[in-house]
């Protein structure tokens, strides 16, 4: 059996991280000051990440850069400089409008820019998800019957099962959210089905997430003894 | 004297998580200390991304959209590991973009990453890197028709209009493969309903385990496979082994943390199992251990 290593890190930055993380695990314990400090650590310095990089890689390219095109300077001297767009003052225009909803008086006027933004998203995003998540689907559960061939003309009885099970979970789990009527008798029956897909798929997406937290905690063990301790 | 089992029972019915969170820490400590691996193969939903890779002709321009930050980059980074080594193994061209402002940070990490295993490929003419602009599915929308008009340069100042790695690229549907790597919003479900269902451009989805079951409806349709967390990653990984004997994966970070991915796994349940044990013997024992 091979002796476990151990060459700690001499970088910095990986003890800071360390101990960070070490602080936010022992919330695990309860809740403490070495918790909160790190959980204010990340807030504040997540906000002011969040900021600088939306103004260099967003306000300064798409406004500061259209309308004053020599700034590039600033950031890259010798660039030859973007052209100008003066359009880019009504996006800007609805920007400043959205911040008068700080002051009271002036709240109205931020009410401008969010019609517009939420009459376009409506506009793009209900064509696109009708087609995609309804149309699409529809086509996806019954489009292509419910026999499946295999490529030698024989039934694919698996992939026959699994389109009939798609089929009946849809028209179950419909049939539970129908309010409508009271769910007795036959219908009270589909419902139950629905119910049981339903509780399945539950299920099945508590093990995708379990697994997915348990991946994260993964990666900073991974970080804690790797990169850190250098055990592994 | 009589042993009491209404004691243990109760201690079951309401174990402190505590203790929970310790046996996991430490089995999942000594697993990876012992480097525990276990073989894998790729699944109906992962094979599908590896063959289309396989399938698309030489030189072929994938698009990696790097829509995840460092706190999910456990879960998916893997993936687009496995996608970029097996693109530029095959000799296509790979081009990075991001919805997220954080993927700038983790594309430096892709291009680290290949810098290292892959000594020959030239950023520009193999693979390039535009980085992050904001937008999400408007951004996405806009790239149909004029791509390199929303990414005039890469990450190093470069015009794209004279990439090689971008030649022959006007829109979206010029790509042969969207790889959508996503931790969230947006991300792979802006990339089908904007991308691929409008342009008809290929779509895989690679995201994290959290967002695997709403994805699992738009295959075999709307996408062409979907790598779905750390397991999907270790698939993928066998798959490259597999197809592709002759590379040496210097690292699989996927398959390595599935081992402690099992155990964990399997100590939630023998919990699982524990618990309700506990519960029904203090119901049955009558000391009111159900809560």
């Amino acid at each position: 059996m091979t002796a476990i290593a151990f060459h700690p890190s001499a970088s910095l930055e990986v003890w800071i991280g360390a101990l960070l993380t070490l602080m936010v695990f022992s919330f695990l314990w309860r809740d403490n000051p070495f918790y909160k400090l790190a959980e204010h650590l990340f807030v504040g310095v997540s906000a002011a990440y969040w900021m600088v990089v939306g103004f260099w890689s967003t306000f300064w390219p798409n406004v500061v850069l259209k309308l004053w095109p020599a700034a590039i300077g600033v950031t890259d001297p010798g660039a030859v400089p973007p052209p100008a767009d003066p359009m880019v003052l009504v996006p800007v225009g609805l920007g400043l409008l959205m911040l008068c909803g700080a002051a009271p008086r002036l709240a109205w006027l931020g009410k401008w820019p969010t019609a517009f933004i939420l009459g376009t998203t409506a506009g793009y995003t209900v064509v696109r998800t009708l087609r995609s998540d309804f149309l699409y689907q529809v086509r996806a559960t019954i489009g292509d019957g419910l026999i499946v061939f295999a490529a030698d003309g024989a039934v694919d009885p698996w992939l026959t099962l699994a389109r009939l099970l798609v089929l009946i979970g849809t028209v179950c789990g419909l049939i539970y959210f129908t309010f409508t009527r009271t769910g007795r008798g036959g219908q009270g029956v589909f419902a139950r089905v629905g119910l049981m897909f339903l509780m399945i798929t539950f299920g099945a997406t508590f093990g995708y997430a379990v697994m997915g937290r348990i991946s994260l905690l993964i990666g900073r063990f991974n970080f804690l003894l790797g990169d850190w301790l250098g055990m592994i | 004297m009589k042993f009491d089992w209404r004691v243990p029972a109760a201690r079951l019915a309401d174990l402190d998580r505590r203790w929970i969170y310790l046996v996991l820490a430490v089995s999942l400590i000594a697993t990876m200390l012992t480097g525990l691996r276990f073989p894998d193969k790729a699944s109906f939903l992962v094979q599908p991304v590896y063959d289309h890779v396989e399938r698309l002709p030489a030189g072929a321009v994938i698009l990696c959209s790097i829509d995840y930050s460092p706190s999910s980059a456990p879960e998916v980074e893997p993936m687009a590991v496995a996608i970029t080594r097996h693109a530029l193994l095959t000799g296509h061209r790979v081009v990075y973009v991001s919805l997220w402002p954080e993927g700038n940070s983790l594309i430096e990490r892709l291009a680290g990453m290949i810098a290292r295993d892959f000594p020959d490929a030239d950023e520009g003419r193999d693979w390039a890197a535009l980085g992050f602009k904001s937008g999400g599915e408007m951004l996405v929308n806009s790239l149909r028709r004029d791509f390199k008009a929303m990414y005039p340069q890469d990450r190093t100042g470069a015009a794209t209009s004279g990439l090689p790695a971008l030649a022959g690229i006007e829109g979206l549907a010029d790509f042969g493969l969207v790889a959508a790597f996503s931790a969230g919003v947006p991300g792979l479900r802006e990339w089908i309903l904007f991308g691929g269902d409008v342009t008809g451009v290929p779509v895989a989805g690679a995201c994290t385990g959290t967002g695997t079951p709403q994805f699992l409806a738009y295959f075999p349709q709307q996408i062409v496979g979907l790598i779905g967390g750390m397991k999907g990653a270790a698939e993928y990984e066998a798959a490259l082994a597999e197809g592709h004997p002759e590379y040496r994966q210097p690292t699989m970070r996927g398959t390595d943390n599935m081992g402690p991915q099992a155990v964990a796994h399997s100590v939630i349940i023998l919990f699982i199992v524990l618990g309700n044990l506990g519960m029904l013997a203090a119901r049955r024992l009558g000391n009111g251990g159900a809560r």
